[in-house]
């Protein structure tokens, strides 16, 4: 995170804040953003397929000849799939997913890309993070997002990584957002010990130190809100209980453990979560099988928990990978790194169906998928018609929002 | 306000502990309180000149690495023709697949188990090294001419560059930049490898100008477009051991006339180095990362200025340099002083140094990796930024973690022997004054020191029993810890 400026009065010769719930009481008022369309309240849930999920054995288009002739061993036979219409289906493992596409609450969008793709997982991965195809930024879109939402911020949940690293989309410039892999190991381990969370509470605070250095304050700030974030968060969702069965993965536990969060009102306004490897350069199926059947087991227990708290509607779920994967199968029953694939969108005010164009598997670029969609107007079409943002700022200006995918 | 004419004069102020462990982490990774001392005890320039000899001691040169591994005699037979435009074979049956799949899941073992052995091995070296500044210096051009695993480099690759680094930590920067763009990881990383006459690649041409040498604004699109052509037939051999030698493809070479930087002729990528260097843009660059890795960040342009001319004066020679910035004034100013951010690696080995604790054990890869900085990984090619990306929440969380691990360890007792007598003593002021003057050279509030001093103590306010011999172990570790907490302790 960059911080180019911040407040040191905060910490210099303050009294100590005596009740430590006053920090975050704020975080537990819903406060209304201007110009945000139906309140305040709206969730945005990304999850990152990470490794390059293969969208054409994800939205299979059965209804064209030549997905047959690319994939002899690979293909996802015609009665096998899941039908959408004449022409796309989805993969049978993805069935609880499909039961909710049928309940009007997903949308696909075909052939998802950009220019001049990148086949490199990092590069690409970073191209989507940060939104910038071209030159390094080093701030990611939701992170530019928070920076432009005027979010309260007392509020230390305003997003969070439910991840072991700070993915790049969340790098933000005055928003540090938290990376929770699970409650029970979110913190100092020193607090368990007695004595030790006072001490360090004071420790930190305290910045008359014999030396100037541009970056104390920054420094004891950071250390004083992850100590004191770290220790109120079992506390604010305690309460919360789980309607739903999760499965037993890491998906199915980042799920409940967002669906714990939205659930106890912290404010929190972006939850990210990675599900992968999707990196299948051999044997696919079995893999990319069992990490879509998790997918759709995870998010149909995710919105059914959602549903029994009232949540449903308020949370918007994307997902997204850095690349799909190209049209033939490769000589290991596999494929290789691709081009452009399919997002979902699922939940909030989505109006489900099948959006932009799929590519033309006649017309492959170099024999891989030609984008149609630039992730951009996906991106603008969540800032916008969301949570409630101009778009321009954060990922350039001339992005328009997909008509008609967000009530 | 810097005085440009003065600030790399040869510095004559005060010289005690604080300075010196300033030294210490600047031009190597902090170091222990007995190196801290006795570097106090010579005068400031006969420290510094000893940062600057570098006989590193009895060190494994390089870590053992496992040489790929060969598929099996027919997984993949007709490869081969498929590469020349024959069709790719595909898997005859399902057995194949799996046998492919499982070679696949061999390799992947064996690059990771290779990059974690050259993690560990550097890690151990900077720990270690009885010339730090060596393995500073080698971890600056790390940064600076990033190449990463993940275009299927292989991790012999990254280790050759590694000790290319290494032999030229303080040599002459223009051979460096000429060696890189031979170097094979390098060409892999940066597709110069595919960079030919019929098909340029600009990638590396532009990253070498962009990043490397010269920043943007001191040169065209053409410029990069021409030296791309100079570069081209510029690869690699890959050798069983899993190492790469440079190969110079004539076949694949443009050799018509190139027009760079405002001169022509039929440039070679050795005269586009030779050219770069030539421009007043480049000690400039080196200059303003030199500063930004060593001093502070966001030098005055004066000094930058003063810096890019002593470059210039000693032709690219790193060690003259070196030795006049580390010898100087503004080095050793208040300005410079706990100026930086520790970067995780500095963190990881400055606190293994501190107690003493030479080996590297599972924690502290992993640990790297929360804190943002894994060793031949950088994020992209622009390296690390430093500074405030360094601090988040996750990444402060792991330090503090990880330093409490350290200090919850049998081997920190073991090893950090000036931490004995203070506790045999069971006087809490004269362990709070240890600790505090041992890990943070005094950098300590009275009031912090006071705090350290009560807890120590044990008493009503915190709770805790007074301190005896039963918890004495226990108190000092934690109080080692909170020590580490305080903010100064993340300053370098």
């Amino acid at each position: 995170m960059k911080r180019t400026g911040f407040l040191l009065g905060a910490l210099s010769g303050l009294s100590v804040v005596a009740n430590t719930d006053t920090i975050f009481s704020r975080a537990l008022a819903q406060t209304a953003l201007p110009g945000l369309p139906g309140g305040s309240d709206r969730i945005l849930v990304v999850i990152n397929f990470q490794g390059g999920n293969d969208g054409l054995n994800t939205v299979v288009p059965f209804g064209m000849p030549d997905y047959y002739r690319y994939r002899p061993s690979l293909g996802v036979a015609p009665n096998d799939v899941l039908r959408i219409d004449n022409t796309f289906g989805l993969n049978p493992v993805l069935a609880p997913f499909k039961k909710m596409y049928d309940g009007g609450n997903v949308a696909i969008v075909h052939g998802v890309g950009y220019p001049d793709p990148d086949h490199s997982h990092f590069r690409s991965t970073e191209i989507w993070q940060t939104a910038q195809p071209k030159g390094y930024e080093s701030t990611g879109w939701v992170g530019r997002y928070l920076d432009d939402a005027g979010l309260p911020k007392a509020n230390l949940f305003n997003a969070v990584a439910i991840s072991n690293v700070l993915p790049e989309m969340l790098i933000s410039k005055t928003t540090d957002v938290p990376v929770i892999d699970a409650v029970a190991s979110y913190g100092l381990r020193s607090d368990k010990t007695k004595g030790n969370s006072e001490a360090f509470h004071e420790f930190v605070r305290d910045t008359t130190v014999p030396f100037r250095s541009p970056f104390l304050a920054q420094v004891a700030e950071i250390e004083d809100h992850a100590q004191r974030g770290a220790q109120e968060l079992p506390k604010l969702i305690a309460g919360y209980q789980s309607q739903a069965t999760y499965p037993t993965t890491p998906l199915g536990r980042s799920l409940a453990l967002a669906a714990q969060i939205v659930g106890s009102k912290l404010g929190t306004r972006v939850l990210y979560i990675q599900h992968g490897s999707f990196d299948t350069h051999v044997t696919q199926k079995a893999t990319q099988n069992r990490l879509l059947g998790d997918f759709a087991n995870s998010i149909a227990a995710f919105y059914q928990d959602l549903a029994a708290h009232g949540n449903d509607k308020r949370v918007l779920t994307m997902t997204f990978s850095e690349f799909g994967r190209r049209v033939a199968e490769n000589a290991s029953r596999g494929t290789d790194h691709g081009e452009a694939a399919p997002v979902f969108m699922i939940g909030g005010g989505v109006k489900g169906g099948l959006y932009g164009r799929h590519p033309d598997l006649g017309q492959l670029n170099a024999g891989n998928l030609a984008f149609s969609t630039d992730f951009r107007n996906v991106y603008a079409t969540v800032l916008e018609r969301w949570l409630g943002r101009p778009s321009a700022s954060i990922v350039g200006a001339g992005y328009t929002p997909l008509p008609s995918l967000l009530a | 306000m810097l005085d440009a004419s003065s600030a790399l004069a040869p510095y004559a102020g005060p010289w005690n502990r604080r300075m010196a462990a300033h030294l210490l982490r600047r031009a190597g990774f902090g170091g222990a309180p007995a190196d801290v001392d006795r570097l106090a005890a010579m005068s400031s320039r006969d420290a510094v000149d000893s940062m600057m000899r570098f006989d590193p001691g009895p060190l494994p040169a390089r870590p053992a690495l496992e040489d790929p591994p060969v598929p099996p005699r027919g997984l993949y037979r007709g490869f081969a023709q498929a590469a020349v435009g024959g069709a790719v074979p595909m898997a005859a049956d399902d057995a194949t697949a799996e046998a492919r799949k499982a070679f696949q899941m061999q390799r992947n073992r064996n690059r990771r188990q290779n990059l974690i052995s050259m993690q560990t091995w550097w890690l151990q070296r900077m720990i270690a090294s009885q010339a730090p500044l060596q393995e500073k210096m080698t971890l600056f051009w790390h940064g600076h001419f990033t190449s990463s695993p993940e275009k299927g480099t292989f991790a012999q690759e990254l280790l050759m560059q590694n000790l290319l680094f290494r032999e030229y930590a303080l040599g002459n920067v223009r051979d460096l930049t000429l060696h890189v763009s031979q170097d094979p990881a390098m060409l892999r990383y940066l597709d110069n490898n595919v960079n030919a006459k019929a098909h340029p690649n600009e990638n590396y041409a532009r990253e070498l100008m962009e990043l490397f040498t010269l920043g943007i604004g001191n040169y065209t699109e053409q410029d990069i477009r021409e030296s791309a052509r100079a570069f081209t037939g510029w690869t690699f051999r890959r050798n069983p051991d899993g190492t790469g030698s440079f190969l110079d493809n004539h076949n694949q070479h443009d050799d018509g006339s190139k027009t760079f930087l405002g001169q022509t002729g039929n440039f070679s990528g050795t005269d586009i180095v030779n050219i770069i260097f030539k421009q007043p843009a480049a000690p400039r660059w080196f200059a303003k990362k030199l500063l930004a890795f060593f001093v502070y960040m966001d030098p005055e342009p004066q000094l930058i200025d003063a810096v890019a001319g002593l470059i210039r004066q000693h032709d690219f020679e790193m060690k003259p340099v070196m030795a006049t910035l580390l010898h100087s004034n503004v080095f050793f100013s208040e300005r410079a002083y706990r100026a930086l951010v520790k970067s995780p690696v500095e963190f990881v080995v400055g606190t293994h140094q501190l107690f003493g604790i030479n080996e590297i054990g599972r924690l502290e890869l992993p640990v790297l990796r929360q804190m943002g900085q894994v060793l031949f990984y950088p994020p992209n090619v622009k390296g690390w930024d430093g500074g405030s990306a360094w601090i988040n929440s996750q990444s402060i969380l792991t330090r503090e973690n990880f330093a409490n691990g350290v200090a919850k360890s049998p081997q920190m007792m073991q090893a950090a022997s000036w931490m004995v007598p203070a506790m045999r003593s069971m006087d809490p002021r004269g362990v709070a004054h240890t600790l505090t003057d041992a890990m943070l050279q005094g950098d300590v509030s009275p009031a912090s020191v006071a705090q350290l001093v009560t807890y120590l103590g044990g008493s009503g306010q915190t709770e805790l029993a007074q301190l005896s011999p039963e918890n004495v172990d226990e108190r000092v570790r934690n109080a080692a810890y909170l020590t580490m907490a305080m903010p100064a302790y993340q300053l370098a």
